[in-house]
Order: C-alpha cells, then sequence, then structure tokens
C-alpha cells in the first residue's frame, strides 16, 4: 500500500484528528431527547461527519494520484506568529510606540529579504501613522508609553 | 403606498438630506468610513466600534446620517483590502476575496475595484429607492419568517457554500464541518452549557468572526507570500489598466442585477440574511455561467455578482432595523445602539414622529453612495499602487492592521491572540489545499442553524414535522436538497471514472 | 540586595508606575486626570445608553474627562474582571448592570469576588414590564394569568438569554402567579423581539418593546418598578396588582475596584446624586425608558445585599444552569 496523493491523506489524518479531539471533549456533553436535542448532538454528530470525511479522503489518497505535501515555510509562519502574539502580551503593558517597535521588528525578522536600513525608517513611519491614526485620530484607549512614563 | 406619498416623503427627506450640515456629516461618515475601513484588518464592524462614540455628540440626524455614512463607506473600503490583500473585514465579503484578489493577482485590481465599486452604487441606489417605496410591507414580508424557516434557509446556505468551493468537494464538506465545530465555540444558547472553552473566559461568547477571518485569511496569506516570491510577484508585474474594458461591463451587467435583487432580498431578513446574499450570488453566477470551472481563478462576474448583492443587502438591512427596531448584523444593532444614545428607541413610531429623521437618512444613503463613487473611483489608482509597496513592507503594515483592528473590537488584547493561532492553522489549510471560504460560511451558519432548530422545536413542543409543514422551509429544504445532488452526482460519476481508470 | 533582585524590583516599579505612596493627598485632589469608566460590554448596548450620559455629566461636574472604555465578554464577566484587577486609585471604575455582579456569581465560577467592589452610585433603572402579542387576546395582568391558567404550556415568553435579568422576570411570575410559560432564550432582545411581533412567542419584558406597544401590535401588562411608567399612567406596576417584591430590578451602578479609598467613593456619590436632581441626565435617561434610584453607598450596600440573595434564591427555585 502506498500513499499517493500526500496531500488529500494529511487532510484525512488532519480531519480525523480534529473530529477524534473533539468527540473526546464533548463526549460527557449531554445528548437531551430527540424531542429536545441538547448541549452534544451537533458536536457529536460533526466529529463524526469530520472523522467521516477525514476517512474518505485518507482512503482516497491511496488510490488516486495527486500532489505531494512540501514546502513548509518554516521561518515566516514561525515569526509571524510570535509577532502577533507578541502584540497581544505587550500592547497593554508597554504601550502601542514600544509594543509595535517588538512586534514589527519580530515580523521583519521572518523574511530574509528585509533590508534594514530602510525597514528602520519604515518603522518610523509605521509608528507615527499608528499613533496618530489610533490614538489620536480614533481616540483608542491604549496608552502611548508605559506607565509611569505617560498616562495613556 | 401611493406614489405622490412616496414623493411627498422623498421630498421631505431630501429638504432634511441637503441641508448644508447634514450633506458634510454624511461625506464625513462616508470618507471617515473608507479610510478606516480600508485599512486591512478594520472592516465595518471594528470601524463603527471605533467611531460609535464620535457620533454620540452629534445631533440626532446628523449622527444617523453619518453613522450611515461610516457603514456603507466601511463596506466600500473593506471590498477594497479583500480585493487588494485578500483580507475580508466582514462575513459578505468573504466571496469578494475569492475571485476579487485572484483578479489583483493577475494585475487586473483596478477593474475589479471599479467593478466592484460600480457595482455596489448601482445596488445601493436601487435598495435605496426600494426602502423609499417599500419598507413596510417588505418588512411583513420578512416577518413571515418563523425559526423553522430560519433553520431551512441556513441548510441551504451551507449547500451554497460547498457548491461554491472550487477544488475537493470532500476537502469543502470537511472545512463546512470544520467551521461550523469552530462556530460553536462558548456558550450554548439554549442550555448555558459551555462548549469547547477549556475554561478559557474569553472563549464562553464564542470564537469572533473578524480575528478568525484575519488570521485564515490575511495572515496566512502574509505567510505564504513571504516565502514565496513567485506568488507575490503576480500581483505588482503589470497593473496598467486601472479601468474595466468594455468586455468586462458587459460581463458585469448580468450579474450586477442579479445581485442587486437576491442581496435586496436576503437582506431584509435578520440573522444571517445579508451573509447569505453575497454567499448566494456568487453560487448563482457560478450555476448559470458556461464555464463554472474557471470561478476562482480571477472572474469578474464573481466580483460583480457578490459585491452588488452585499451593498444591496447592507442597505435593506436597513428596513428591519428602522421599521421595528431590529438589527440584522452586528453593525445595524451598533446603529440601534447610536440612535437610542439620542433618545430615539427604534420601532414604527420612528417613521410616523419623526419622519424627517427617517427620510432624510433614506434620502441621505444615496448621498453617500454618490460622495462613495465619485471619491473611490478616483481613488482606485491610489489603492492598486499600494501594491507596489515591496511586500516585505507591506507584510509587516498588514499584519500591523490586523493586530489593532482585531483589538479595537473589544479593547481586549487577548483576542489578538487568536489571530496568532488562526494564522497557522490557515496555513495549515493552505499547505493541505483546503478553502477558507466553506469553513468561514460554517462558522457563520451552523451555530445559527442549531438555534434556530432547536428554538423550532421547542416552539413546536417538539413536532419534528414543522419543518416540512411550512411551506418556506419545505421550499428551502427541497431547493437544498436539488443543489446537493447537483453538486455530489457529477463528482461521484467523475471520481468513479477516475478510479477506474486506474 | 544582590544585582537581579534590585534589577527585578526596578523593573517592577516601572511597570506598576511609581504610584505606591502619597495615597491621602491623591484622594483628596481626586481627579487629578482623566478617569476611566469601563463598560463590560460593547457599544450600542444597554449599558452604553445608560453609562454614557453620565460619563458625560460626570466630565462636566469634575472637570476631568470620564472616558467610557467598552469592553465586552463572557457576559460582562471580562470587562468586570479588568476593573477589579486595576488599581483602586479611583481612575479605573466600572458602569454595570447588577448582573455581572448579583447574578452571575451564583451561576458561574466568576473571576472576581462581587462583594469586594466599592459601591459608587447607582445610574439608573430600566423601566419596563411584561406585554403580549396584541393577537393573543388578554388585554391586562389579569386576563394574561387568566388566560395561561386556561391554557397552561400555550404561551411562550422569549428573554435575552439564560439568566438575564429577564429571564429571572419570568421564573419570578411564573413562581408568583403559579402559571405556566415556556421561555424561550435568545441571544438579545432585538433577536427576541424578531418573534415576537410575528407572535412566535407571545410575550416578552424588554425596553425595546415600548415603542411596539405604542403603535398597538403589544400590550404592556404590567410594569416591573416601584413606580409607573410615565408614557403609561395606567399601566399598573407588579406591586399594586398584589406581587409586592417581584420586581427583578435591571439596575445599573457605577463600582470602585476593591480597595478603593471610600473618601473617592464618597466624593463620587455625592456628586451624583446632585447629579440625579438635574434636569439633563433624567431627560437623557428618560429618553431610554430608564429612571435614576438615587442611593447613597450605605444604601447601596444593603441594596446589593439583598439583590444578590433574591438573585441567588429565585436561580435556586427555577434551577437555572449555566456552567
Amino acid at each position: 500500500m502506498q500513499i499517493r496523493n500526500g496531500q488529500d491523506f494529511a487532510t484525512g489524518l488532519f480531519f480525523i484528528a480534529i473530529g477524534l479531539g473533539a468527540y473526546w471533549i464533548a463526549a460527557d456533553y449531554p445528548m437531551g431527547t430527540a424531542m429536545r436535542p441538547d448541549t452534544g448532538v451537533l458536536p457529536k454528530a460533526l466529529a463524526w461527519l469530520l472523522v467521516g470525511t477525514g476517512l474518505i479522503l485518507a482512503g482516497k489518497s491511496l488510490f488516486i494520484d495527486g500532489p505531494r505535501l512540501t514546502g513548509w515555510a518554516w521561518r515566516p509562519a514561525i515569526m509571524i506568529t510570535i509577532a502577533a502574539v507578541a502584540f497581544a502580551l505587550l500592547v497593554d503593558r508597554l504601550g502601542l510606540v514600544l509594543t509595535m517597535l517588538v512586534s514589527m521588528t519580530l515580523a521583519a525578522l521572518g523574511t530574509p529579504e528585509t533590508r534594514w536600513r530602510e525597514y528602520g525608517l519604515f518603522a518610523i513611519f509605521m509608528v507615527a501613522l499608528g499613533v496618530a491614526v489610533f490614538i489620536y485620530g480614533l481616540g483608542m484607549p491604549i496608552r502611548v508609553l508605559p506607565q509611569g512614563l505617560s498616562w495613556r | 403606498m401611493a406614489l405622490d406619498g412616496l414623493f411627498a416623503n422623498l421630498a421631505l427627506g431630501l429638504s432634511v438630506a441637503a441641508t448644508m450640515q447634514n450633506l458634510l456629516w454624511c461625506l464625513a461618515g462616508a470618507v471617515i468610513g473608507t479610510a478606516v475601513g480600508v485599512l486591512p484588518g478594520v472592516g465595518p464592524v471594528a470601524t463603527m466600534a471605533l467611531l460609535l462614540p464620535v457620533t454620540y455628540v452629534l445631533p440626532a440626524d446628523g449622527a444617523l446620517i453619518m453613522l450611515a455614512g461610516i457603514y456603507y463607506g466601511a463596506q466600500y473600503g473593506g471590498s477594497t483590502t479583500a480585493i487588494l490583500v485578500n483580507l475580508p473585514g466582514e462575513s459578505s465579503s468573504v466571496v469578494t476575496t475569492l475571485d476579487g484578489y485572484q483578479m489583483a493577482r493577475q494585475g487586473r485590481a483596478g477593474p475589479a475595484l471599479a467593478i466592484a465599486a460600480i457595482g455596489s452604487f448601482f445596488a445601493g441606489c436601487v435598495a435605496t429607492v426600494v426602502i423609499a417605496a417599500a419598507a413596510p410591507p417588505l418588512t411583513r414580508l420578512a416577518q413571515q419568517f418563523a425559526p423553522a424557516d430560519y433553520f431551512s434557509l441556513m441548510v441551504l446556505g451551507l449547500v451554497f457554500s460547498i457548491v461554491l468551493a472550487r477544488g475537493s468537494i470532500i476537502k469543502a464538506f470537511g472545512m463546512v464541518f470544520l467551521g461550523m465545530l469552530l462556530g460553536l465555540v462558548g456558550t450554548d444558547v439554549n442550555t448555558g452549557n459551555l462548549r469547547f472553552t477549556f475554561g478559557i473566559s474569553d472563549l464562553f461568547d464564542g470564537l469572533g468572526f473578524v480575528p478568525l477571518a484575519m488570521g485564515i485569511f490575511g495572515i496566512a496569506e502574509i505567510i505564504a507570500n513571504l516565502t514565496n516570491p513567485e506568488r507575490r510577484d503576480l500581483v505588482s508585474s503589470k497593473v496598467e489598466n486601472l479601468w474595466p474594458s468594455r468586455e468586462d461591463f458587459r460581463r458585469s451587467r448580468g450579474p450586477i442585477l442579479r445581485g442587486t435583487v437576491l442581496g435586496g432580498l436576503l437582506g431584509l431578513l435578520p440573522g444571517g440574511g445579508a451573509v447569505l446574499g453575497s454567499f448566494s450570488a456568487y453560487t448563482l453566477e457560478k450555476k448559470i455561467s458556461k464555464t463554472p470551472e474557471k470561478f476562482g481563478t480571477g472572474m469578474i462576474e464573481g466580483v460583480a455578482g457578490p459585491e452588488a448583492a452585499n451593498n444591496a443587502a447592507a442597505q435593506t438591512s436597513f428596513i428591519p432595523m428602522l421599521t421595528l427596531g431590529i438589527p440584522s448584523n452586528a453593525v445595524m444593532a451598533m446603529m440601534i445602539g447610536g440612535m437610542m444614545i439620542h433618545g430615539i428607541i427604534p420601532g414604527p413610531q420612528v417613521m410616523e414622529q419623526r419622519p424627517g429623521l427617517f427620510w432624510g437618512m433614506i434620502v441621505s444613503m444615496w448621498f453617500g453612495n454618490l460622495m462613495l463613487i465619485i471619491l473611490n473611483l478616483p481613488m482606485i489608482g491610489l489603492w492598486v499602487r499600494l501594491l507596489l509597496v515591496p511586500y516585505r513592507l507591506l507584510a509587516i503594515a498588514v499584519l500591523f492592521f490586523c493586530c489593532i483592528g482585531v483589538y479595537s473590537l473589544n479593547n481586549s488584547a487577548n483576542e489578538v491572540l487568536f489571530i496568532g493561532a488562526f494564522g497557522l492553522l490557515g496555513y495549515l489549510l493552505m499547505k493541505l489545499d483546503c478553502e477558507p471560504a466553506p469553513l468561514l460560511l460554517g462558522f457563520l451558519l451552523g451555530p445559527m442553524m442549531e438555534v434556530y432548530m432547536r428554538r423550532a422545536m421547542l416552539l413546536s413542543r417538539g413536532d419534528p414535522w414543522v419543518f416540512v409543514q411550512r411551506p418556506l422551509s419545505l421550499t428551502f429544504l427541497v431547493l437544498a436538497g436539488i443543489l446537493v445532488l447537483l453538486v455530489v452526482l457529477p463528482f461521484i460519476r467523475k471520481s468513479r471514472e477516475t478510479a477506474f481508470q486506474e | 540586595m544582590r544585582r537581579r533582585e534590585f534589577l527585578a524590583m526596578a523593573g517592577a516599579t516601572a511597570v506598576t508606575g511609581f504610584s505606591i505612596p502619597r495615597v491621602s493627598a491623591q484622594v483628596a485632589n481626586w481627579p487629578e486626570r482623566p478617569v476611566k469608566l469601563i463598560i463590560p460590554y460593547a457599544p450600542g448596548g444597554g449599558s452604553d445608553l445608560i453609562g454614557r450620559p453620565w460619563a458625560e455629566a460626570l466630565s462636566q461636574a469634575f472637570g476631568q474627562q470620564f472616558v467610557v472604555e467598552n469592553r465586552g465578554g463572557a457576559g460582562g464577566m471580562i470587562g468586570t474582571e479588568a476593573v477589579a484587577k486595576a488599581q483602586p486609585d479611583g481612575y479605573t471604575l466600572l458602569a454595570t448592570p447588577g448582573a455581572t455582579l448579583t447574578v452571575l456569581p451564583h451561576l458561574r465560577k466568576a473571576p472576581y469576588d462581587a462583594s469586594k467592589f466599592v459601591p459608587c452610585g447607582r445610574t439608573g433603572d430600566f423601566v419596563t414590564g411584561f406585554s403580549i402579542n396584541a393577537q393573543v387576546g388578554p388585554k391586562t395582568f389579569a386576563e394574561m394569568v387568566d388566560y395561561a391558567k386556561k391554557n397552561p404550556g400555550k404561551l411562550s415568553y422569549g428573554s435575552a438569554g439564560l439568566a438575564t435579568a429577564t429571564h429571572l422576570r419570568l421564573e419570578m411570575l411564573k413562581y408568583r402567579a403559579g402559571i405556566d410559560i415556556l421561555h424561550v432564550p435568545y441571544r438579545g432582545s432585538a433577536d427576541a423581539l424578531n418573534d415576537l411581533l410575528p407572535n412566535n412567542v407571545q410575550m416578552m419584558n424588554e425596553i425595546n418593546n415600548i415603542p411596539h406597544v405604542k403603535a398597538g401590535k403589544l400590550h404592556l401588562l404590567n410594569i416591573n418598578n416601584s413606580t409607573r411608567h410615565w408614557d403609561f399612567p395606567d399601566i399598573p406596576t407588579l406591586t399594586e396588582l398584589g406581587h409586592p417584591d417581584s420586581d427583578v430590578p435591571i439596575w445599573y451602578s457605577i463600582q470602585g475596584p476593591p480597595g478603593l479609598p471610600q473618601e473617592i467613593a464618597e466624593k463620587l456619590n455625592a456628586k451624583m446624586l446632585e447629579l440625579s436632581k438635574t434636569e439633563g441626565i433624567q431627560k437623557s435617561l428618560r429618553g431610554v425608558s430608564a429612571a435614576l434610584q438615587p442611593m447613597t453607598t450605605k444604601e447601596m450596600v444593603a441594596f446589593f445585599d439583598a439583590d444578590s440573595k433574591n438573585n441567588a434564591a429565585l436561580i435556586k427555585a427555577a434551577s437555572i444552569k449555566l456552567e
């Protein structure tokens, strides 16, 4: 037996994994009665449907040729995610300016193409734009600088 | 309503809307709405959340005119980012990304934007007249819908989402199921039970559409583009022709007309109606097209129809809000808040007690649409030129706008965490060649379908026949069944053939 | 002190600000800078309708901005939690309905201790009552009770959601009047109104019903408030109908985080009592069908306890559950 369509096979496994996981979590959700379906009905039904879909896909991938799964872009995937997470964790503590600088720099590390001098100018422009538009223009309740340095 | 009565009303509305002050508020709303809405990551909902308090200080009619302006302005702006950077700012522009972004990647961002603007303008004008002429009878029509009918309509909508998939049908089914599962996260409305929340209180109200869409569409696209120069070089390769060709116009005429009608009708329905408008317009165009397989690769029909539908729906969604005080989407709910802060409780008496306000607002919608198209058509060149910004910088800007747009919805940093997670999920799905659009529709409609189903059962005191006894409900279910057969049958036949060929 | 500890301390001071001592001077001069008023729901909701006019009035009265910040999520628990964890310096306050403090903690493990909040002033109560679709027949409270007794289980009632104040109002009615009405939870009052008008459900108890009462589509049966509604002087209150202590008020207030100096609470309360007498705030609230119930901080503590106890008993009697 040989996997002929790596992409579909992986998708099938992905669906099966999510389906089983969802079923496991939903296992103790109440089902209610046929007349009054309760919390658990749809989650469990969807979990099975996902598993079924996954099985069909994985099964099919054993017989029909298709593309393989290739070309993962680890660097941008990781750095962009970290950049978003950094924004979330820092914005309430450090204020908009520092958060933007940290988050955008992390994102810039995500691609080898970044030219640091150009990025520096761009970062200054973006910080100015961000503060002008969101803090002064739209009055969002985010502080500009860390607490202790300014109240906003 | 008698025709002369209509004209009298419109004249009254004109006298209110055409004052210098109100024209200014209308312009201000439209401009600010577009300007904020065009920021990637900041769609109409976020824009309204940000700007609603600004209108609290204005007089009532000015405030409402400006709010309406912000809304359709943001919608125009939202379509722009959907086309240029694949970021749907709200549910109804999800379909615009399907062909609009593909057009942009082929250097046809200009025509896509122009057709979107023209389609929206046409639909907006028609819908404004419809509101003025037939708001009360249309309201009564929408009131024929009982929970059972909504349930069946949602089923039909989910079938639409599978039809609009481009690639594998099995994967589309999987994505709808996955989307529905994500939609179930949060508190079960009927019982108060928590589902899939892992004890995290930020999940009690469910996942937000905006973080999900930003992550799955926007962030995933950034990740993919950053490593793959070929993918994005398409975007900036050739952008010389900004204006649609005569051929483009010819192809768009029908979709715009059909989209206007479909969107206008579905926009009347509270709860998901406006979303269904653009999806069904797309499905319709794909079904009647001679080359359905080309949809999703940059067909102008796939931009024209849904954009007209979504603007028509946006306008007609004002009808239940104005006549009954019932919001059909999150934005209308905020409009109601904006009205009430001025001491106006939306409902049937607004039209009678404050006719100037009511008709003034309606007429202002037409002015606003006119201003928008005058403003936006010359802007297209500028927007398209934005694509010439080196992607290494554009990506960072888009990421930042996504983060702050999501933050602004609830002033909550935790929701920004979700876009990081959804970005990874979106990237994974992209690698697996799974389309995100069916997932989003499942996410939107799945939970609603469940709620309506259980509500219908509760109200029928547990009698499931209610779904087939009501003519409306039965019609939708039959339509859904036929569509499923139309989609699945050729697929089964085809895969059998390929299997036998092995 | 070792170097690392020193750095950690320095860092901590930088993060928390330099606000630890100097309390008394700050209290006396409060407010010296803008005050953040957190509303634990999305913009445009009921809390906004009551909170925003107050923010404006207080800004004028104190000559310092009271800035409203909407922080929705988890039925109000997220914004409330944010205030619970804020510095009790008087510059972060909560403008909330009773629900987050006297209802939710009885149903769910709340990430804050509701009894520790420092009451500063009541901002108003929504005034409305049970209404019934005109197609059903009954026009008065007595007729409705009669109808429900003759047709048990036939009436359905739409609430804004499980365990919302309007749900509790129904449970109270069922209990006090001894009738059976089916409860149908919706996602918010607008959603429910959409099913009330075509008579898919027959009854509701929300302010968004009032325009439709005026238009004749619905009959208002009673008022769940200590006084009648100014627009409907003929509609009796529940107490007048022989059901005292059954109102389940929908009340709003400004609360300070645990540890807020009492001086600040009193200063704010005094100003709020003063403002309550002015026409400006009264008019804004009447516009959204809300009425003022001014109270001193002491009265508020007693009221809070009583409301919390009543809700707990009602939730238990009706066996309402949230996970």
